[in-house]
């Protein structure tokens, strides 16, 4: 269903959620924006050429959490975590596809991550297309795009003092209830626009063959070249909208088993009790990090493991770049029947 | 893995049974642990394959992956050996008969037992990773179990004599005739009866026939590397030479991401694969 929502009638619609639901969206904080709940003052941004620092996937896998609770004889027990029915407004399409990624890691048939099937059956997903798709992002290069739907209860398109509302679910309908219905003209504008921001997006590299070449290269001297200047700082991982790698520890005060973010470009990730480590430099940890994303992925669910949100891109503190490493790993040899 | 409505990431409660030194330089201890509850207990053995893991959790200080070193026909417990390494073997080395501890398991897919069906199986073990060797060949010897496969030859080396895992068990069985044992050491003693040298070079002397027969590997990675290669040499094929991995691990399931091997996750899909699956697998072990 196709409806026009008025910007200055947004406030109200979202308070008006508030009854209901937990509201995250993204709010100022420092200098940077932030998925936060609405309170009272919340003043909502989405006026940045580019999505929120940390991304959504904070909501479903958060930073921190305990898992099991230690009881007072050596037992142990669920730790309970109280998940309200929310909406997320305003998540990019490049942040919603990247947890739609995740539900191949954590709902399995064999073994069901109790904590994220929860709060993604609690959640309903408000998208925010990009009509000025930012300078780092580069998701129709790996597929997906500034208006891609995937994961989305609602699209939004910014038409300037109105947005298009296109709802794509039931959940998602029921609260963009009694908005008048666009226009087929407002409809066709609205295309207009996504298409327009579509093709303003460059190719940022190929992914024909990069997998094979990837793959094939796993020994070359290509891994020592492009984390020639990576400081192992792991905040490429932290930002990663599809980066899920998380460490167990115990909190002995608090009485808690905790999960908390971890990233594969830290020494200690693969360290193991004997002193060996798989991955002992960042040779090996650049080359674990892009292999999972763009060979490991697609061996297992046939996706690439990256919705090209541009994050590691924009933050990376020496100006790594993911698209210039896979252009150079364009220019590796490889052999074609390795591919058939 | 037990599904009894609690989380996958929440330890059943388990007692100890018994603790005991494996190795005379107390290095290796070994634990068998009882059920708290009989539920828990039913779960485990409905599921349980030898060749699996689990992880033994001790609050406060937090999980360590062991494999289980019993047979289910052994009775209602499980065995674990532990080398004294970081902070939670060094508290599964502090526990006494009576102590509480958890354990999420069985974890991963364990020896392809159908498979072997009606085959000579190659056994070879070096130091403590013998464990679950141990636990298949107890679970092969038991006498509804034993008519199913062919020859059974082990080899099993550690560094001294000291550090041999279950010894009255080797004992008797050298004294059975459907088994044939080679142990070893790495430096000569006095008194001992067998081979001298690396597991690799023993293998080679022993040579076994690769006719009808899988061989199963488990060691530390430098006697692994060599012995597949020297496997391959006696003829056998990738696909029958099967290893049991290990890697840091933390959630046991498949979710955390920290064992990986290329697209496969230790835990999950592993421990076991054969040399042919670790063949088309990328080397990052």
């Amino acid at each position: 269903m196709n409806l026009i929502l008025e910007k200055h009638a947004l406030p109200d619609l979202l308070q008006s959620w508030r009854g209901n639901y937990d509201v995250y969206l993204p709010q100022k904080m420092e200098r940077f924006s932030h998925f936060m709940p609405l309170t009272d003052n919340s003043v909502l941004v989405t006026h940045e050429p580019h999505n929120t620092r940390i991304s959504p996937k904070a909501l479903f896998l958060p930073m921190t959490e305990a898992l099991v609770k230690f009881t007072r004889f050596g037992g142990y027990e669920d730790a309970q975590q109280v998940i309200q029915p929310r909406i997320i407004f305003a998540i990019r399409p490049c942040d919603a596809q990247a947890v739609q990624l995740l539900d191949t890691s954590f709902i399995q048939e064999a073994y069901t991550d109790p904590l994220w099937l929860e709060r993604r059956e609690k959640t309903i997903t408000v998208g925010l297309g990009c009509h000025e798709p930012c300078q780092t992002g580069f998701c129709t290069t790996v597929g997906y795009g500034p208006f891609n739907k995937a994961d989305l209860d609602v699209l939004l398109t910014d038409m300037g003092d109105a947005y298009l509302v296109e709802t794509l679910s039931k959940a998602g309908e029921d609260c963009f209830q009694g908005l008048p219905c666009a226009s087929d003209e407002f409809v066709e504008q609205a295309l207009i626009v996504q298409r327009n921001a579509h093709d303003q997006m460059p190719v940022a590299f190929e992914t024909e063959n990069l997998k094979e070449k990837l793959e094939q290269n796993f020994n070359s001297d290509y891994w020592e070249t492009v984390s020639q200047s990576c400081l192992g700082c792991g905040v490429c991982t932290f930002l990663c909208p599809t980066c899920f790698c998380f460490d167990i520890v115990d909190e002995t005060q608090r009485r808690e088993r905790v999960r908390n973010w971890d990233t594969c470009m830290f020494r200690t990730y693969s360290l193991e009790a004997s002193g060996h480590n798989p991955r002992p430099s960042k040779v090996e940890r650049t080359r674990q990090r892009l292999s999972h994303k763009f060979v490991y992925w697609l061996d297992q669910v046939n996706q690439i493991g990256c919705t090209g949100c541009g994050r590691c891109v924009r933050y990376c503190p020496v100006g790594l770049d993911i698209r210039a490493m896979l252009r150079q790993a364009q220019t590796l040899p490889f052999e074609v029947s390795h591919a058939g | 893995m037990q599904d009894n409505g609690h989380s996958p990431y929440t330890p059943i409660p388990m007692h100890v049974l018994h603790a005991y030194y494996e190795s005379t330089d107390h290095s290796l201890k070994t634990v068998e642990l009882s059920f708290d509850h009989a539920a828990d207990s039913q779960a485990f053995f409905e599921a349980f394959n030898p060749g699996q893991f689990c992880l033994l959790s001790v609050a406060g200080k937090g999980e360590s992956a062991l494999g289980v070193a019993s047979a289910a026909w052994e009775g209602n417990f499980v065995r674990f050996t532990a080398q004294k390494m970081g902070s939670v073997t060094t508290a599964l080395h502090g526990l006494k008969a009576g102590d509480a501890i958890g354990m999420r398991g069985p974890l991963g897919n364990g020896f392809p037992l159908q498979d072997w069906k009606g085959k000579n199986l190659v056994i070879i073990g070096g130091g403590c990773a013998f464990s679950t060797l141990y636990a298949l060949t107890k679970h092969i010897h038991h006498e509804s179990h034993r008519d199913d496969y062919g020859k059974l030859t082990l080899v099993y080396g550690t560094r001294t004599s000291g550090l041999c895992m279950y010894k009255h068990d080797i004992a008797a069985w050298h004294e059975n005739e459907d088994m044939e044992i080679h142990q070893a050491i790495d430096v000569p003693e006095d008194d001992w009866l067998h081979h001298v040298g690396y597991v690799p070079d023993v293998v080679r002397q022993v040579a076994p026939s690769p006719v009808n027969a899988v061989a199963v590997v488990c060691g530390p990675p430098i006697m692994t590397k060599f012995t597949l290669p020297a496997l391959v040499e006696l003829g056998f094929a990738p696909e029958n030479i099967f290893t049991s991995l290990e890697k840091r691990m933390k959630c046991g399931i498949g979710k955390c991401g920290r064992c990986n091997l290329g697209p496969k996750y230790i835990c999950k899909d592993g421990p076991v694969f054969s040399l042919a699956e670790l063949n088309a697998l990328p080397a990052d072990l």
